[in-house]
């Protein structure tokens, strides 16, 4: 397939070997891979403060960017930009051309699940991962059933790609799908709670015994990450396209 | 403003924060309920379907009100109810004091009402000599304690059982020093028990309104709101016009969730169903709506009245754990209580007490999508201009340098930089609150749009 990455601001700027390990394990699996140039933010930050006003450029400029470009999907390593772009795209635009950007827009385990499943894991990947199952990804996208919903059909996505790779052992945290406390703007404008929410998880994922907590959201992971330095506990982080990455 | 006298969520949720066995313990005790009530609705294979019915009873309720309002208030007369319309809370105060004074009561005991906290109605009675006396445990407690309830189904779940009984031997003369829950409850159950037997009229809040019947619902656990109906002459029940239920079938279906998704029971102890007056006595219905006809004017807003107040997005917001109920500048707490009150909050901070994780919309029996209508307050407050934390400053320059590809790139680079060649100790009082509690992230070298130019174009 022609895939187009969608690689949002916090992954270009702060953590682009996310967006390497994305795009080499697209290219390993046989996909053609572009990057779409003129990408920015997807408004989250704004939108998620009431701020539409302030958000509508921004938002408009990244829809832009894919508005025309040939390929099959656009795929993006991190849930919660791929769900305030899906969002913020219908707020703002809602001319065809708009419609099929959105209805080509992937987060990568969602991709990796359901559009163009993984064949075979070449190497093993033989540690103990903690899930890091970020709100936006199992609650909006449904990447997984949520703990609070008891429907009879379960499906968890992110358990389903990784538990293929050899030697892996997955577990969770308890409290499994308990928010980190990051929401954007949240982690500053409500520090000390924040603070406690994203302490907790991470030792929750340290109580584990894991080597790796493992998430499909930067922003999830950078929070733990600056609390498990901060905590200095024996455990790193890891998005889920370097795990998948390796493995291939 | 000192900092202590801040009604800011943030403010007052950091001063919570500082004891952290405290919110350890308060966020354990919550979370303990969330997991009852996950055990509990996984008892019963239907119960999402049961979710999916509870909202659309609701929603259908809330779209013909007018209908069924009328259908209960005239049930009710039939039924011997005499029916009172309240437009605000001192409309509400006025009509129960009226009642009130027209049977010279001296002593009023009082059972499940958050309504009439939300209309204040206890001190407006007080100052006009009527003594109110609360008589859920848990409320009685922090009546006891002067305090408001910090939770709407646990209310006193702030305090822990030390204190309780603290505050038990000063006000009701226990022993100095018992905690035992035992020995406090039986203490409490004496002391209420001579309240019961001296008061003149009774009054409590309603879970639902039947309207094909003219008779409402109340839930209790502790028989408390039975004892009171049950003993003095008047009885006077408050509701919000939010409770209305078209018949007894669409109560049975709430009632299978409201105890399962507060506490894990099956059901409460005791659903008293009442129709009528006793013999000889009074029986008052107090209509109230207090903005909730503003409320259903506006799409996204009218749905947070589908709630029965079940407190389960309490029990399960990781926010309102770990903030505590008296950090809410409003009487009802956490994501309910943002969803109904951030328009009457004048700090303009509890509509920001929220990550949007979205674990109360999916825990809610009634799908009240409370994300989405804490999302849309803030919209709201943002199109009012009503921001806090400096947000009406900072955020149209983080609108044009997000939308600005050589300024974000510009301004990206120079914190990379920063962030690989200063000193943590020299950057953190400029990542505010983040760099405070964590690290800063570590930064790379480059993008990954650089990397990309240079590896694959």
């Amino acid at each position: 397939m022609k895939i187009a990455l969608f690689i949002p601001c916090l992954v270009n700027q702060m953590f682009p070997e996310v967006g390497v390990a994305t795009l080499e394990l697209l290219e390993k699996l046989g996909h053609e891979v572009i990057l779409p140039e003129g990408q920015t933010c997807c408004g989250q930050p704004m939108t998620n403060s009431g701020c539409y006003e302030d958000a509508k450029k921004t938002t408009l400029k990244l829809l832009n960017a894919f508005k025309g470009v040939e390929c099959d999907a656009i795929v993006c390593p991190a849930a919660s930009c791929l769900v305030a772009a899906k969002e913020n795209f219908h707020e703002f635009d809602n001319s065809p051309e708009a419609q099929v950007v959105i209805d080509k827009l992937y987060e990568l385990t969602e991709f990796l699940h359901d559009v163009a499943p993984i064949a075979e894991f070449k190497k093993p990947f033989p540690h103990k991962v903690s899930l890091q199952m970020s709100c936006h990804g199992i609650r909006m996208l449904s990447l997984a059933t949520p703990s609070e919903n008891m429907s009879l059909q379960r499906h968890n996505k992110v358990e389903a790609v990784l538990s293929q790779i050899a030697d892996i052992e997955i577990c969770y945290p308890e409290r499994r799908d308990e928010c980190c406390g990051f929401g954007g703007t949240f982690a500053v404008d409500e520090g000390a709670v924040s603070a406690k929410m994203s302490k907790d998880k991470a030792y929750f994922h340290y109580e584990t015994g894991a080597k790796y907590v493992v998430g499909f959201d930067p922003s999830c992971l950078m929070n733990i990450d600056g609390m498990i330095r901060r905590q200095k506990l024996p455990i790193e982080t890891r998005h889920i396209a370097q795990v998948i990455n390796e493995a291939l | 403003m000192s900092h202590t006298a801040s009604k800011i969520h943030a403010d007052k949720a950091a001063i919570f924060c500082k004891d952290e066995d405290r919110v350890n313990w308060h966020s354990k005790a919550l979370w303990l309920l969330r997991e009852k009530r996950d055990r509990a609705a996984s008892s019963l294979p239907e119960w999402e379907q049961l979710r999916q019915l509870g909202s659309e009873i609701k929603l259908h309720t809330l779209t013909n009100l007018a209908k069924y309002l009328e259908m209960f208030e005239q049930n009710c007369q039939a039924n011997g109810i005499q029916v009172h319309w309240a437009k605000d809370a001192a409309e509400h105060n006025e009509i129960v004091h009226g009642i009130l004074s027209h049977h010279q009561v001296k002593k009023l005991v009082k059972s499940k009402s958050m309504l009439t906290e939300e209309c204040h109605m206890n001190p407006y009675l007080e100052e006009r000599g009527i003594e109110v006396i609360d008589t859920d445990l848990g409320e009685r407690i922090i009546q006891l304690a002067g305090q408001p309830p910090s939770h709407i189904v646990v209310p006193a779940i702030h305090l822990k059982k030390e204190e309780v009984g603290e505050l038990f031997h000063e006000k009701i003369g226990t022993e100095a020093g018992a905690s035992d829950p035992t020995y406090l409850t039986r203490a409490a159950r004496a002391h209420l028990r001579e309240q019961f037997l001296s008061a003149d009229a009774a009054m409590t809040g309603v879970n639902m309104a039947i309207a094909e019947k003219g008779a409402v619902v109340v839930c209790t656990n502790e028989g408390n709101a039975d004892m009171g109906a049950n003993l003095p002459k008047v009885q006077i029940h408050s509701m919000g016009m939010d409770k209305m239920v078209p018949n007894l079938d669409s109560a049975a279906v709430l009632l299978r969730m409201l105890a399962r998704n507060a506490t894990g029971q099956p059901v409460t102890t005791y659903s008293s169903f009442y129709r009528g007056p006793k013999a000889g006595g009074e029986m008052h219905v107090v209509i109230v709506d207090n903005g909730r006809s503003n409320m259903l004017k506006d799409k996204i807003l009218a749905e947070s009245l589908k709630c029965i107040r079940c407190g389960g997005c309490m029990n399960t917001c990781p926010v309102y754990r770990r903030s505590g109920g008296h950090s809410y500048n409003y009487t009802i707490p956490g994501p309910i209580g943002i969803a109904v009150g951030a328009q009457k909050d004048d700090t303009n901070s509890i509509a920001w007490a929220c990550t949007l994780c979205g674990s109360c919309t999916q825990v809610c029996p009634t799908k009240v999508p409370l994300d989405k209508i804490i999302h849309h307050h803030r919209r709201l407050k943002a199109e009012a201009g009503n921001l806090p934390y400096g947000k009406r400053s900072y955020m149209p320059v983080v609108g044009k340098v997000m939308g600005s590809a050589p300024m974000l790139n510009t301004s990206m680079a120079m914190a990379r930089t920063a962030l690989r060649i200063l000193p943590g100790s020299l950057l953190k009082p400029f990542a505010g609150a983040w760099g405070k509690y964590r690290e800063l992230p570590v930064a790379p070298k480059s993008s990954f749009e650089a990397w990309y130019k240079k590896n694959r174009s």
